[in-house]
């Protein structure tokens, strides 16, 4: 039995051993799938784990590279997808009661890619109920739990890729899938010390996936380095024409290389001064010194400012509107009381009251902030600030009376549709993971995996784990 | 962390907002060292500090609750309808700030319709070839 290392391995030392057979994909799998039997429930991290079709991937791999078929670096490497992602024959229940026996008869596009590319699906991580669509007081909002954050098993996660982010930190898998549509890669990456891609809008399809706000959800990675994510987007990446968001496909697809990569443009850095009010003196300690490592390898690090303005109020009613018409016949047919949380039970019939005026003024805001952020971004390549200002909160907290900040860099990006990549980078005094968030132009995707990239060459956070018992 | 003036939106009505999008879920330290357990969930809890609002947007909050509780109100317990209260107060100061912020007439909205085009759904035929010009007839 290997040591508990191999379960921290990146995808790209992972991948070096399958493809050279020092690592048998069958063997990688069984052994993920053990440890993820026993502490996948500990964590409330799975919705389902998936042995057959694990098994049966794992060794169409091992027999393809024994062949000499090598697909490439996610060829019979184990991941978990968000249970909001269909899986042809499986439930997907999206984490909630109403739908906990919902299957679908076809796969999403972005399961379709890693199929392709010969990574193995191991299960369906947990999530939050709706992906927080109709709105959660307590992290139990889920039909597995709280998802419990492996570094201190009394905190939360985050949401709403909380068994993504479990999962990653806990070795369970070498990557998972999220989405995000305000917050939900960026904060569990951030919360259990992982490394979490928020794509740009629309550069991967979503078919397949449950909709919360169609004009802001996302898919992305979640991983142990900026470079896997990057591995992963790669594979993931890509214009779909059965997703009428995905951008078009000069513009969608990604490749990746490390060579390429590091010799692109050299990129001009802004220091976010307005991101958050105030940070947690255990966060602002570990994001001093992430900022004086970026200014000692980088010549052109310089302070920047977010513009002000209702993004915020703008982005909230967007979700609150598109999330009410996508969750429209549960909420009327009343079948929301079925949801866990309180607050998830109600907050549709309120959003479902905004007018058509409102959402079309909150999108005329979003034009203009557009424009706003593209003129930011003549300055800087890339803007950085903390990914939250706290650390993992407890798992009983009321998040509506505790969670009291204001966030207009996520109102931001996730209105624009901007891609951000959160990197750990300390730990607070109770050996809580800290994050720090890159985030750039649209398109740009490359921008932020450069730099959190560098950033991880001066540093060895993202090689942190927490102990597993 | 430099203190810059934010948007003007309250604690209690961001962590409203945060929840209900699943933002970044956290606290303020100063909640954190003082949280604790919750022996038993609140219900419907009653705000500290409910947004004052002008006589126009109470109007509006007053006419959208009547209306929830028109339409739903038979399968809402007393204290989800406290609750509904709250959260739709809670919900207007971001739209009269939204409504506030000037835009012009000529302003597009962020909205893209992409129209289903007969070529995504099929690939196109390809062009016949050319025919050879004819010669005028009258030239």
């Amino acid at each position: 039995m290997p040591g508990e290392e191999i379960f921290y391995l990146s995808v790209t030392e992972l991948a070096k051993r399958i493809e050279s057979k020092k690592l048998s994909p069958v063997e990688l799998t069984q052994m993920y799938l053990d440890r993820s039997q026993k502490f996948g429930p500990r964590l409330n991290a799975y919705a389902r784990l998936t042995p057959e079709i694990a098994l049966e991937q794992a060794k169409a791999a091992e027999k393809e590279i024994h062949r000499g078929h090598y697909r490439g670096p996610l060829h019979g490497i184990p991941y978990a997808a968000k249970d909001l992602l269909s899986v042809k024959g499986l439930p997907t229940t999206w984490g909630a009661k109403p739908y906990a026996n919902q299957v679908f008869g076809y796969d999403a596009t972005v399961i379709e890619h890693l199929n392709r590319v010969g990574a193995v699906m191991i299960g369906k991580a947990a999530m939050i109920e709706l992906a927080g669509g109709m709105g959660y007081r307590f992290a139990s909002a889920s039909l597995q739990g709280e998802a419990k954050n492996p570094w201190d098993t009394k905190c939360w996660t985050c949401g709403s890729s909380s068994g993504s982010g479990a999962i990653v930190a806990a070795g369970l898998a070498a990557f998972a899938i999220g989405t995000e549509t305000w917050g939900s890669i960026v904060c569990p990456s951030a919360f259990c010390g992982v490394s979490g891609l928020r794509p740009t809008y629309g550069r991967v399809s979503r078919y397949g996936a449950m909709a919360l706000a169609p004009s802001m959800d996302k898919i992305g990675p979640m991983a142990r380095s900026a470079e896997d994510c990057a591995r992963i987007f790669a594979a993931i990446a890509g214009h779909d024409p059965k997703d009428r968001g995905t951008v078009p496909i000069d513009k969608g697809a990604f490749t990746y290389s490390p060579s390429v990569e590091l010799h692109t443009r050299p990129l001009k850095i802004g220091w976010l001064v307005n991101a958050w009010k105030s940070l947690e003196p255990g966060v602002a300690k570990p994001v001093e010194a992430a900022h004086r490592t970026l200014k000692k390898y980088s010549a052109s690090v310089k302070d920047a400012t977010l513009p002000e303005g209702p993004w915020e109020d703008a982005g909230g009613i967007v979700v609150a509107v598109e999330g009410a018409a996508s969750f429209r016949s549960l909420i009327r047919s009343g079948r929301v009381s079925e949801l866990a949380d309180p607050l998830g039970q109600i907050a549709g019939y309120v959003n479902e009251q905004y007018s058509a005026a409102d959402y079309l003024q909150a999108l005329k805001v979003r034009e203009i902030l557009q424009k706003k952020m593209d003129a930011l971004f003549e300055m800087f390549d890339v803007l950085v600030t903390a990914s939250q200002p706290v650390a993992a909160t407890p798992l009983e907290l009321n998040l509506e009376t505790g969670l009291v900040f204001p966030d207009p860099l996520g109102g931001i990006g996730n209105l624009c549709g901007l891609p951000a990549l959160s990197v750990p980078c300390g730990f607070t005094e109770k050996n809580l993971p800290v994050g720090l968030q890159f985030l750039a132009r649209a398109g740009d995707d490359i921008a932020v995996i450069q730099a959190a990239r560098a950033f991880q060459q001066h540093t060895d956070w993202h090689k942190r784990h927490p102990k597993i018992h | 962390m430099n203190n810059k003036k934010q948007s003007a939106i309250s604690r209690r009505e961001f962590a409203r907002r945060a929840a209900m999008v699943s933002a970044a879920a956290s606290l303020a330290p100063g909640n954190l060292l003082n949280a604790r357990p919750l022996a038993s969930r609140p219900q419907a809890q009653q705000p500290p500090n409910v947004p004052r609002l002008s006589p126009e947007s109470q109007a509006e909050v007053d006419s959208r609750i009547q209306t929830i509780l028109a339409q739903y109100g038979g399968r809402l317990s007393d204290a989800q309808k406290t609750d509904i209260r709250r959260l739709a107060t809670e919900a207007q100061p971001p739209l009269d700030r939204l409504r506030a912020y000037p835009t012009e007439n000529g302003d597009g909205p962020a909205l893209y319709l992409k129209p289903l085009m007969e070529r995504e759904r099929k690939p196109a035929p390809a062009p016949p070839p050319p025919k050879p010009a004819a010669a005028p007839k009258n030239s």
